[in-house]
């Protein structure tokens, strides 16, 4: 045996790594976040923030905006009820699929629950911590299956 | 990486919005959603400049087909911009994934799944 064949040997080794070497690894690869805009009634707004929480989404803004009447004549009928709440999510890139089509269901089966969503992708945040948070990263699997099972 | 949506963006000072949406509407825009906001700009800036900045603001935003965007973006320079009493800005967001548009169902990247496109 000669020494290269001892120095790949050495190479081919797994290393044993230590708890916080794998958490390292484990955010070697973050997921994506994006930013998640969705428009509804404003008396809706609480039960939709709460059907996108139930995503593992940690940071949620909600917005009172208000829609832009049709036409003149609705507006000086009274006609033109344009509460709107604007619900700003970040979102985990890999969720997004899900919660997409959640909300078109609910847009479709909620009454008066009719609304519009999108996603904006985000570029950059700055923090471990804060993506942590954002991402709803948890080191321990038990509560990541909880919130599986939520789901 | 292009999409079929952009998600406008236009600021303006309290009461334009409706300028705004009729400028919009005239490229195509169907609605859009208003919300109010505080606008915070540099004391310094505005003594040098001789200007001042009305700080009650409207953020208005507009999901429009990508190719709308640029006739949208100039109507509003020009109708709100900076040089009107609006003294709006106005500016695009990319937007990957939409659901709830009239008639429509969309899928990954904001492509129709069937049939017409309309915001």
């Amino acid at each position: 045996m000669n020494d290269q064949d001892t120095k790949r040997r050495r190479t081919d080794r797994p290393e044993k790594k230590t708890g916080r070497a794998k958490r390292a690894d484990a955010l070697k690869a973050p997921k994506k976040l994006k930013l998640l805009f969705t428009v509804v009634d404003r008396k809706k707004a609480e039960l939709y923030a709460d059907l996108i929480g139930a995503y593992g989404v940690n940071l949620q803004i909600v917005l009172p905006g208000e829609g832009t009447a049709k036409t003149e004549t609705l507006r000086l009928l009274g006609l033109d009820d344009t509460a709107r709440a604007v619900i700003v999510s970040v979102i985990r890139d890999d969720l997004a699929p899900a919660i997409f089509e959640m909300l078109e269901e609910k847009f479709r089966t909620v009454r008066g629950g009719k609304g519009i969503a999108w996603s904006v992708p985000m570029t950059s945040a700055v923090g471990v911590a804060i993506y942590q948070f954002l991402s709803d990263y948890r080191d321990d699997p038990a509560k990541a299956n909880e919130r599986g099972n939520r789901r | 990486m292009t999409f079929s949506h952009e998600c406008i963006v236009c600021i303006v000072n309290t009461g334009f919005s409706d300028a705004v949406m009729d400028a919009a509407r005239e490229f195509g825009a169907r609605g859009g959603t208003v919300i109010h906001g505080r606008g915070t700009a540099s004391q310094e800036a505005e003594r040098f400049f001789g200007i001042s900045i009305q700080p009650d603001k409207e953020l208005v935003l507009i999901l429009v087909p990508r190719d709308l965007t640029d006739p949208i973006l100039y109507a509003l320079y020009r109708a709100v911009g900076l040089k009107t009493p609006g003294q709006g800005i106005a500016f695009s967001l990319p937007v990957d994934q939409v659901v709830g548009l009239s008639t429509l169902s969309l899928g990954e990247n904001g492509e129709p799944k069937s049939g017409d496109v309309a915001p």
